[in-house]
């Protein structure tokens, strides 16, 4: 057996000879976007003793006296020697939730569970009175086959179908035995929600129709478990895999709809999940419109030149300050990045500063928005967000035209997701990735958690029904949508 | 300084009606519609993509002058075809099987008409079949492919394996683009050229074609 050490924690693990150091790390917060191609070089680590000899994708992503210091890629390498291998100490925090629900009482426990792509939360919940026993979080497995649920849904098509399935089941189930012993009351239900790919993963259901047009999947259902099936030892508890609301509308939208009682609204609201794909419902208690939109990487920091995601070095927060951009770095040290909330800040600022144009362009003059500690975004990087942010606005704008209400006219906008939650919404609004009124806009958290929670207390599945009132809209099929992503992508001049 | 400057400042700034009009005066002034097509429209083009290259232009512009300069062509191309003006080169275009996207095939169909190519746009979600197709009736000398999705990059190279079965592959250059398509991966799967942005596009088709 070999020594791997992780720095600065420390902690050894004993690691037979010629283990991936992808299997070894991915516990440890590093992910594999990718899927470990060596394409997309996010999971950088630098291995401090004995690095190997470097590769052709190591050589492409770093130079040379990085290469020198140790940095690789940590898809590429197996473990051959001891080593020591410094990883980042600051990782954000799975978002959890406990706001208090009016409840109708049941005499035993339940799991309610956010299946993310990234992230998993798992909480054990009295259903005598609907209070949060315990909160578990993990990272969702299947990240090792691909970040994003296009990747994820193409492994499963090309055969890792079973290989994804397992890994999430067995995750999840490990989870719910954790929280189980802790349960004062037998555990009769498990309330899952998820995006429509973690879905179609979790219940083992065929990818393909969600790999090409219309993105439509006939399968999109609730789906009702036994523990047994899924390989979980929970005394015959009942599993609930929560419907989705339509396409890439998923479960987890399902669950922001109960979590936010958008549905019974009298006034028009928006339901807001931002991400790599963005999802978006309209509307109130007269009916709601739902679409998703293709934003990319950009909010999670991919795509960036100096991108990165919420870990230990990325700036989070970024002010216009004495006539420059000052800086928030997590962790406290040296910036090594941006993450997805400081590409935000950092360009709102810059608006601000005049450093650059509502048409996207730096002011005449400027080659780049200089950030401190040597890293700088560049021309290219805001253009990156406006496509991103473009996207989602664009997507805002459609969805209202189709209501046939101005922005204006939406009462309240509530951002779910991580995302969401880390996001200035003065920032947002400035780049007009949100184009209402800052008060109207409030980050509601972990709704995907919250309506799972309630889920469990809803013994006939009446929110089963929510789909019924859902229209699930193709943006791009409808007109008017290119002219209204090219106006999107403009910046607000104030 | 271009010839019949207000049409080539309207394609340049991306206004639609103007060019529209000054389209339609030059036309009625009795001004070649090939002439208008060479010195107007194909550098006004060139600077929009020029302004594209060095980041003073970004995707809005581009649509924007895009539609400039079909309000223009609309009104050009019937007399070209009435006076028998030869165009650069035919191109086939369309978005790959599976993939939805268009904005960015729509612009490389415009600057590769505003650079004074024939232009034949399938569309989007085009199986391997019909690209051959269009290959066949068509004889053009491009075959331009788009894919915006990791998972629908693929499809180009199950068309170009759809032109070799057809035995059809050496009658046409194979050209490729799309957010996630990469120099190497056109060469992977066998494409005759690669380009990043739909003005390098033009000079890549150019090129090609030996123009």
């Amino acid at each position: 057996m070999l020594q791997l050490t992780l720095l600065p924690s420390g902690q050894r693990l004993a690691v037979a000879a010629g283990t991936a150091l992808a299997d070894l790390l991915f516990a440890h917060g590093v992910e594999f976007p990718c899927g470990g191609r060596g394409a997309c070089c996010a999971c950088r680590v630098r291995i401090a003793r004995a690095a190997p000899p470097p590769t052709a994708a190591d050589r492409r992503a770093f130079s040379e006296a990085q290469l020198a210091a140790g940095w690789r890629l940590a898809c590429q390498h197996r473990v051959l020697a001891d080593i020591e291998l410094e990883i980042g100490d600051w990782t954000a925090p799975v978002l959890a939730d406990a706001t208090p629900l009016a409840v109708v009482p049941r005499p035993d426990c339940g799991i309610a569970i956010d299946l993310g792509t990234t992230t998993i939360a798992a909480q054990l919940v009295d259903r005598r009175c609907g209070a949060v026993l315990a909160t578990r979080t993990a990272l969702n497995p299947q990240a090792r086959h691909g970040a994003d649920i296009m990747s994820r849904l193409d492994a499963a098509a090309r055969g890792a179908a079973e290989a994804l399935r397992d890994a999430v089941r067995g995750e999840l189930g490990r989870l719910c035995r954790e929280l189980a012993a802790l349960a004062p009351a037998p555990v009769r239900l498990v309330a899952v929600a998820g995006n429509t790919a973690m879905h179609h993963l979790f219940a083992g259901l065929d990818p393909r129709p969600l790999l090409s047009p219309p993105y439509r999947s006939p399968h999109d259902g609730e789906r009702v478990f036994r523990d047994a099936e899924l390989g979980w030892d929970l005394n015959g508890a009942e599993v609930r895999l929560l419907p989705c609301l339509g396409g890439f509308v998923g479960g987890d939208l399902t669950a922001g709809l109960l979590a936010t009682a958008l549905h019974q609204r009298e006034g028009p609201a928006l339901l807001v999940d931002l991400g790599t794909n963005g999802e978006l419902v309209l509307g109130d208690r007269q009916g709601l419109l739902a679409a998703s939109t293709a934003a990319g990487p950009a909010f999670e920091g991919a795509g960036i030149s100096i991108g990165m995601r919420a870990a230990s070095g990325a700036i989070s927060a970024v002010e216009a300050c004495d006539g420059g951009l000052r800086c928030t770095v997590l962790g406290g040290g040296p910036a090594r990045g941006i993450c997805g909330s400081g590409l935000v800040d950092a360009v709102a600022a810059a608006l601000t500063l005049g450093w650059v144009l509502p048409n996207g362009r730096l002011a005449p003059g400027r080659r780049e928005l200089p950030l401190g500690d040597g890293l700088a975004l560049t021309a290219r990087d805001v253009r990156q967000l406006q496509l991103a942010k473009g996207a989602i606005a664009a997507g805002i704008v459609m969805l209202c035209a189709q209501r046939g209400i101005a922005p204006s006219a939406v009462e309240r906008v509530l951002l779910a997701g991580a995302f969401g939650n880390y996001v200035r919404i003065p920032s947002a609004v400035r780049i007009g990735l949100l184009p209402f009124a800052v008060e109207r806009i409030a980050a509601v958290g972990n709704t995907a958690l919250r309506g799972a929670r309630l889920a469990l207390h809803d013994d006939d599945a009446a929110y089963t029904a929510l789909r019924a009132r859902v229209a699930h809209l193709e943006l791009h099929r409808l007109p008017g949508y290119e002219e209204a992503f090219a106006q999107a992508m403009a910046f607000p001049a104030s | 300084m271009p010839r019949y400057q207000d049409l080539y400042d309207a394609v340049v700034d991306g206004d639609a009606k103007t060019a529209k009009s000054a389209t339609e005066r030059l036309l009625q002034q009795g001004v070649d519609a090939g002439e208008l097509l060479s010195d107007a429209l194909i550098p006004a083009m060139d600077e929009v993509g020029r302004r594209f290259e060095c980041n003073e232009y970004f995707v809005p512009e581009l649509l924007i002058a895009a539609r400039a300069m079909k309000a223009a062509m609309e009104l050009i191309r019937p007399k070209l075809a009435a006076t028998g003006v030869q165009p650069v080169a035919t191109v086939v275009i369309g978005t790959v099987k599976g993939d939805l996207h268009d904005i960015g095939k729509n612009l490389v169909a415009a600057m590769l008409e505003g650079g004074g190519f024939a232009v034949h746009d399938l569309g989007v979600d085009v199986p391997p079949e019909r690209f051959v197709g269009a290959v066949q009736e068509k004889k053009p000398e491009i075959l331009a492919m788009s894919a915006l999705l990791t998972t629908t990059m693929p499809a180009m190279r199950e068309t170009i394996q759809a032109l070799i079965a057809a035995g059809i592959r050496d009658q046409v250059k194979v050209i490729v683009g799309g957010a996630p398509v990469t120099e190497s991966f056109a060469r992977d799967i066998g494409a005759d050229g690669y380009s990043d942005t739909a003005s390098a596009a033009v000079q890549l088709a150019r090129r090609l074609v030996g123009k």
